[in-house]
């Protein structure tokens, strides 16, 4: 039986086709393809397995990464959706947190609300704090409400009263009048979507919901259907930003979960690659067009968060729309292959503008007017002019020399070169900057530490990059290029509860708490069923703090049904977590809970790739020859050897300097550097 | 010239350096106790050359850069290179040192080599939970005499002796509400000093002392002379900025900010002779506060790009008589001056927009940052909470101002269900109020009203507002917005206006209502877009009289749609008047945006009403 990955990106959707019982992989690529990327997906199917009317019957399992929810958002593509709010509230969308991100900028603005104020209507209703009802809801609204969402031909609503989190009986209410009138309309409820504290964060994750739902759907189920129709017998699964996986049914309902689907593949396959070469913990590095994304893995998981943004303004932080859903933890940075390097006060500035896909880098020849990364990486000798993209596409090496002459070498009186080296040097340390925050301020020494690098432009950098940070390994997968597709054959089932309920510890009884998590693991048990995640495993954890402070620390609980003795050994949990990260504790001061996490996870797919290259004597074969490249710390250009990826065997050494060519990307090894083929094709690298 | 014309090094080099700022910056506020360090981010990260120069500095509250530029100086006057061991750190809170109240504690660590060469330093200043004084947080503001009644003060002093710490900071502890936190907070200042010093240290070794100090000067040589370069585009000029704030408690008079700013050339000064004298509140602004808002506010206006350092901030100069309320002499009191920040902010930017009037933004709304503290009934603890709400920003040259955005001031806000969790009030609207912004072709931000019922038997509230008595400026015929107040009880028998500066004993069902001012506008109304009109109207921001009355805009009341003939008839005869009544006043008419603006208790916007 064959199981497929398809993970659509901006300009390729991906495939990685895997048999079960041999092991085989096969990769293949298609143009993404615009308005319905599924039409894509289909073509792509057909190309790779054959046209015939059942090409799909022979299929046990098709994962699905996504970007159309992010889309959506991005190009305000939603549907036309109704905010009810708490009578008194209607301008949560409009206040946000308040905070400029750029404290000079006067001509800043905030990020553009899915829903206009004018699309937004009070509820009299109000919960308090601890759940209880202050002002019951009021029928005859609803039903007025219900009237004017026919009227004004609303598609998708969502409703966020405060403290639901505390109490959800009101949006249930709601949801259940609404429901009665108008059949099929889509409805989120926040004390379902992200039932935590902070009116802004969920009412805007639950806005996100509503305003991506119809067109997720639509596209999911068409997706469906048209698998169906080629013989696909089985559930259509969906990676998550948390990177596990779940059924299309589920992901329709809340398709907000699905919004950061590709980058999380892409670390899912780090994770396993890193762990199949017995890596340890690692940093994920994937260096594409316009960004560059950072992430760390450690013991074979990678780091999650609870919050992030989507539409950001330059990546600057609390620039964008917040999303508070279970995520992987991407630190992202404008760096990328077609990041812009300019020139001010005297320094080369690169990026966080992009030339993006059209026009691209000057070297593409299509008439752009700034030098980029890959103009100065196709100078400095580091890409193949004539095997880019395999060869599909020639680079205009002396269009790339002119730009950065113009533009950065002129302006700071350095060569062409030295102007090239500049970019490459810059662009570097920037990421390394990044990755320090990602993973030396959390406490890691940099020489226990590997980074697996891929996207295009990956490969080429991450030597550079691990020698600035002192990281003594680096690991290029062969298949860099579909690495997030990869990713999808590997991920299991996950879902990450949070629910908040404020309590001091004291007054915290073991039935209080089997309840929390008794409705916690039954919804999350439905859920991975549901995903057909397998035997589940739970784990629980909590945001605890000293009474009075306003942050939290995440603390471990014990599994299973609650005694007196839990509440014990959450305080002494708490007490040394605490211990840990400030230096002290305060044996006096009442202690808080304040969320309570639930992380459920479903099996791990085994999968057993087959060994991709034989042992093979020699780099002799696989040498293309030779070609100038840059390395000042050898004097300039040196005469670097070529070789051709594909034609690598197992545990062949290749000394640096020296350049391996694959078709989507090149993998840059640096002078006294070596790099061993494993028996994947992937290139370990160990840095002198 | 940098050694071996090198940019690509200088490049690295500081970009590192701010990058050491940011990663002090992190660790302060990962590592804080108290809340405005770790949520409002009241703090600020500083890296200095060997010679004690500022040569960056870590994303920070602008407050906090008046203190940095002097903070090893002020150190190294006291304790002098030579007796600095590694693991020795300096504190100070003096409000003339530092950042212009003894809330911020200053500490400074050198960077030590191996060796035993100092190759910088750095500094951190933060917001303490508590510090002594009369009232807990140490921020009373009426009938306040002196800095003594304020709180701990402490002159350049060693906190830290060779890592170990010294009586001093014992000594500080013992003088603090809430010596655990404080000392929470001071060992976050530490470590964040260390991470830093470890960072400069770093750089040293790989490009070794003298380079890296060849790379450092440098940097600052280059940031002066792109800052020179950016003010140079201004037209030379002195132009002048006046404001009031509406008092420094009740039954005061009002506070003018009055300021004189003088481009010439490549230099700015911002100059406050004629402003109020330093009051007996604690409200006053040290010159190293006041040179913080000048820096910050120019800042915006001549280049907002360039990073902050010493070469940076040396074209720019701010000065005042001793003893005016911007040049605060020891020991006047200043725990309050945060409410300044905006004066200073508005009536420079008035000044400035006489120069760059398409660079300029007009008045934002105001701050509102009062405290509400008692028992909790809930829990049987005390509270103390700080409010800061905030309308929007003042209209701009091309666009409308942001709504409810902070200006000046920069902190987030507090969730309503953060806020009903942890203290015992019930809020029972936060929103936007219709008609509040000051019109314009670009309209301001909208005011901002916040209603919060007591649900505890007792609390004392001290009120910390302003913009109550004087409006919120519009620019180039743009007009004012609505003004602030704060009311109790509003649409109740029990109604009462509160002063904005006053303290109150209120109870169990008393409800505060906050309403900061509405942003000012800029440009002519009438030149403002229908089609904008029509969506503030569709989204009520504007009702449909103001549409009429403000921009002659004609909307239909049923249909919502813009009657255009009406509102071409309209907008012609509201031209009309406007040519006569300028005619009728001439003195106003050509230099209308000047004028307008010292013209201020305008009859047709008042306050914002119960």
């Amino acid at each position: 039986m064959m199981r497929i990955g398809v993970d659509i990106g901006g300009t390729f959707t991906d495939f990685v086709f895997h048999e079960a019982e041999s092991g085989r992989v096969k990769m293949w690529k298609t143009p993404t393809t615009s308005p319905d990327p599924s039409t894509g997906v289909i073509q792509g199917f057909l190309a790779a397995l054959g046209d015939s009317p059942n090409v799909l019957q022979q299929v046990s399992q098709i994962i699905h990464g996504t970007t159309i929810g992010a889309n959506t958002i991005l190009e305000r593509k939603g549907a036309v959706t109704l905010l009810i709010t708490t009578r008194g509230f209607r301008d949560v969308l409009e206040i946000q947190r308040q905070r400029r991100p750029n404290l000079y900028d006067m001509m800043q603005d905030k990020p553009r609300s899915l829903v206009p104020r004018n699309n937004v209507k009070e509820a009299t209703e109000r919960i308090s704090s601890n759940g209880e009802i202050l002002i019951p809801i009021s029928e005859d609204e609803i039903l007025q409400l219900s009237a004017l969402i026919k009227e004004q031909g609303f598609e998708s609503v969502a409703i966020s009263f405060l403290h639901a989190y505390a109490n959800p009986i009101h949006e249930q209410s709601v949801r259940r009048l609404l429901s009665e009138q108008l059949e099929g309309l889509p409805i989120s409820l926040s004390s379902e979507i992200s039932p935590k504290y902070r009116e802004y964060e969920r009412t805007n994750t639950t806005v996100a919901n509503a305003y991506i739902l119809p067109r997720v759907q639509r596209y999911l189920r068409s997706l469906r259907a048209d698998l169906e129709s080629r013989g696909y017998g089985a559930a259509l699964f969906v990676m998550q930003s948390n990177g596990g996986t779940t059924t299309a049914a589920v992901a329709e309902d809340a398709p907000v979960r699905i919004i950061e689907s590709g980058p999380a593949a892409g670390v899912i396959a780090a994770a396993h690659m890193a762990g199949a070469a017995g890596l340890g913990d690692v940093i994920s590095f994937d260096m594409g067009g316009t960004t560059a994304k950072v992430s760390l893995i450690e013991r074979g998981i990678p780091a999650s968060t609870d919050e992030f943004e989507i539409d950001r303004r330059d990546l600057v932080p609390e620039s964008g729309l917040p999303l508070s859903i279970p995520a992987t933890d991407l630190i992202e940075i404008g760096a990328g292959g077609g990041s812009i390097a300019r020139v001010s006060l005297g320094t080369i500035i690169v990026g966080p503008e992009s030339t993006g896909a059209d026009p691209g880098p000057v070297c593409y020849g299509r008439q752009a007017q700034f030098g980029t990364v890959t103009d100065a990486d196709l100078v400095l000798g580091y890409l193949n002019p004539d095997y880019f993209l395999g060869g599909e596409m020639g680079l205009d090496a002396e269009g790339a020399r002119t730009v950065l002459a113009e533009k950065v070498g002129q302006p700071l009186g350095l060569t062409v070169e030295q102007a090239a080296w500049g970019v490459h040097e810059v662009v570097d340390a920037n990421m390394a900057l990044a990755m320090r925050e990602a993973t030396i301020r959390r406490g890691h020494d940099p020489r226990d530490l590997t980074i697996v690098a891929f996207g295009g432009a990956g490969p080429i950098h991450a030597c550079h990059l691990a020698k600035e940070l002192g990281v003594p390994r680096v690991l290029i997968p062969l298949n860099a290029g579909v690495n997030s597709a990869l990713g999808l054959l590997i991920a299991g089932a996950r879902f990450d509860l949070v629910q908040t309920f404020v309590t001091v510890l004291d007054e915290l009884s073991p039935e209080q708490l089997n309840r929390i998590y008794g409705e916690m693991t039954c919804t999350a048990g439905d859920l991975l069923e549901e995903s057909h995640g397998g035997t589940p495993t739970f784990e629980r954890s909590a945001d605890m703090r000293y009474s009075g402070q306003g942050y939290e620390v995440t603390v471990p609980l014990p599994d299973g049904a609650a005694d007196e003795t839990t509440v014990k050994e959450m305080r002494t949990n708490f007490e040394a977590v605490y211990k840990e990260r400030y230096g002290f504790q305060n044996a006096e001061a009442p202690i808080e809970v304040v969320n309570w996490r639930l992380l459920a996870l479903g099996e791990t797919p085994q999968i057993r790739l087959e060994r991709q290259v034989a042992e093979r004597e020699g780099t002799a074969l696989a040498r293309t020859g030779s070609r100038p490249a840059y390395f000042p710390e050898q004097g300039g250009y040196v005469d670097c050897p070529i070789y051709d990826w594909y034609r690598l065997g197992e545990g062949n050494q290749i000394d640096g300097p020296a350049i391996v060519e694959a078709r989507e990307t090149s993998a840059l090894v640096l002078p006294g550097d070596r790099a061993v083929v494993d028996t994947f094709g992937n290139l370990l690298v160990h840095l002198r | 010239m940098v050694a071996d014309n090198d940019p690509i090094t200088l490049t690295v080099i500081w970009n590192r350096l701010i990058a050491i700022g940011n990663e002090m910056g992190l660790t302060l506020s990962r590592t804080a106790f108290s809340d405005a360090v770790r949520e409002a981010q009241d703090f600020g990260p500083h890296v200095y050359d060997a010679k004690g120069r500022l040569v960056a500095q870590g994303l920070c509250s602008p407050g906090h850069l008046g203190a940095s530029l002097a903070a090893v100086r002020h150190a190294l006057a006291a304790f002098p290179e030579e007796t600095l061991e590694p693991g020795d750190a300096v504190i100070f809170n003096l409000p003339g040192m530092g950042t212009g109240h003894l809330l911020d504690f200053v500490v400074v660590t050198p960077a030590f080599m191996r060796d035993g060469q100092i190759v910088g330093f750095t500094a951190s200043s933060a917001h303490q939970a508590d510090i002594g004084g009369i009232t807990p947080g140490s921020q009373h503001i009426p009938n306040v005499a002196d800095l003594f009644q304020e709180g701990i003060i402490i002159p350049p002093s060693l906190l830290v002796r060779r890592g170990e710490p010294t009586e001093i900071f014992r000594m500080i502890l013992a003088n603090v509400r809430m010596p655990e936190v404080v000392e929470g907070d001071v060992n976050a200042q530490l470590n964040a000093n260390q991470v830093g010093a470890r960072g400069i240290v770093q750089l040293a070794e790989r490009y070794g002392p003298d380079a890296l100090s060849t790379y450092t000067e440098e940097i600052i040589r280059r940031s002066e002379e792109a800052m020179r370069a950016s003010v140079r585009e201004l037209p030379n000029g002195v132009y002048e900025g006046e404001d009031y704030m509406d008092d420094y408690g009740p039954g005061t008079p009002p506070i003018r900010v009055y300021v004189t700013v003088t481009i010439e050339d490549e230099d700015i000064t911002v100059d406050f002779s004629g402003s109020s004298e330093q009051v007996p509140a604690a409200m006053n602004a040290y010159l190293s506060y006041t040179y913080a808002y000048v820096f910050y506010t120019l800042k915006c206006v001549v280049n907002p790009e360039l990073p902050q350092n010493e070469g940076t901030c040396r074209p720019v100069h701010a000065t005042g008589p001793a003893g005016c309320f911007f040049n605060a002499q020891h020991p006047a009191p200043s725990s309050g001056r945060a409410i300044t920040a905006h004066r200073m902010f508005n009536a420079i930017m008035l000044a400035i927009s006489k120069a760059v009037p398409h660079r300029a933004v007009a008045c934002h709304s105001e701050f509102s940052n009062a405290i509400i503290g008692g028992k909790d009934p809930r829990t049987g603890r005390t509270f103390a909470f700080y409010e800061i709400l905030s309308g929007g920003s003042g209209g701009r040259p091309t666009k409308d101002g942001v709504e409810a955005m902070f200006t000046v001031i920069n902190a987030k806000n507090v969730p309503v269900e953060v806020y009903e969790t942890s203290n015992p009030v019930l809020i029972e609207r936060a929103g936007l109020v219709q008609d509040s912004a000051g019109a314009g072709k670009f309209r301001g931000g909208c005011g901002f009203r916040r209603d919060s019922r007591i649900i505890a038997p007792e609390v004392t509230f001290t009120n910390l507002s302003d913009r109550t008595k004087f409006d919120p400026y519009g620019l180039q015929g743009g007009l004012p917005g609505m003004r602030g107040a704060t009311y109790l009880n509003p649409g109740t028998e029990n109604e009462e206006l509160l002063e904005p500066k006053g303290v109150y004993t209120l109870h169990e069902g008393d409800v505060i209502s906050y309403r900061c001012a509405g942003a000012g506008g800029y440009g002519d109304p009438l030149e403002r877009d229908i089609a904008a009109v029509a969506r503030d109207v569709d989204r009520e921001f504007v009702s449909i009289e103001a549409a009429a009355r403000l921009y002659g805009v004609v909307v239909d009341p049923e249909t919502l749609s813009v009657d255009k003939l009406g509102t071409e008839q309209m907008r012609t005869r509201m031209r009309r008047d406007q040519a006569f009544s300028a005619e009728m006043a001439p003195e106003t008419g050509a230099a209308a945006t000047h004028e307008s603006v010292g013209n201020r208790a305008k009859p047709s916007t008042p306050s914002q009403g119960p």
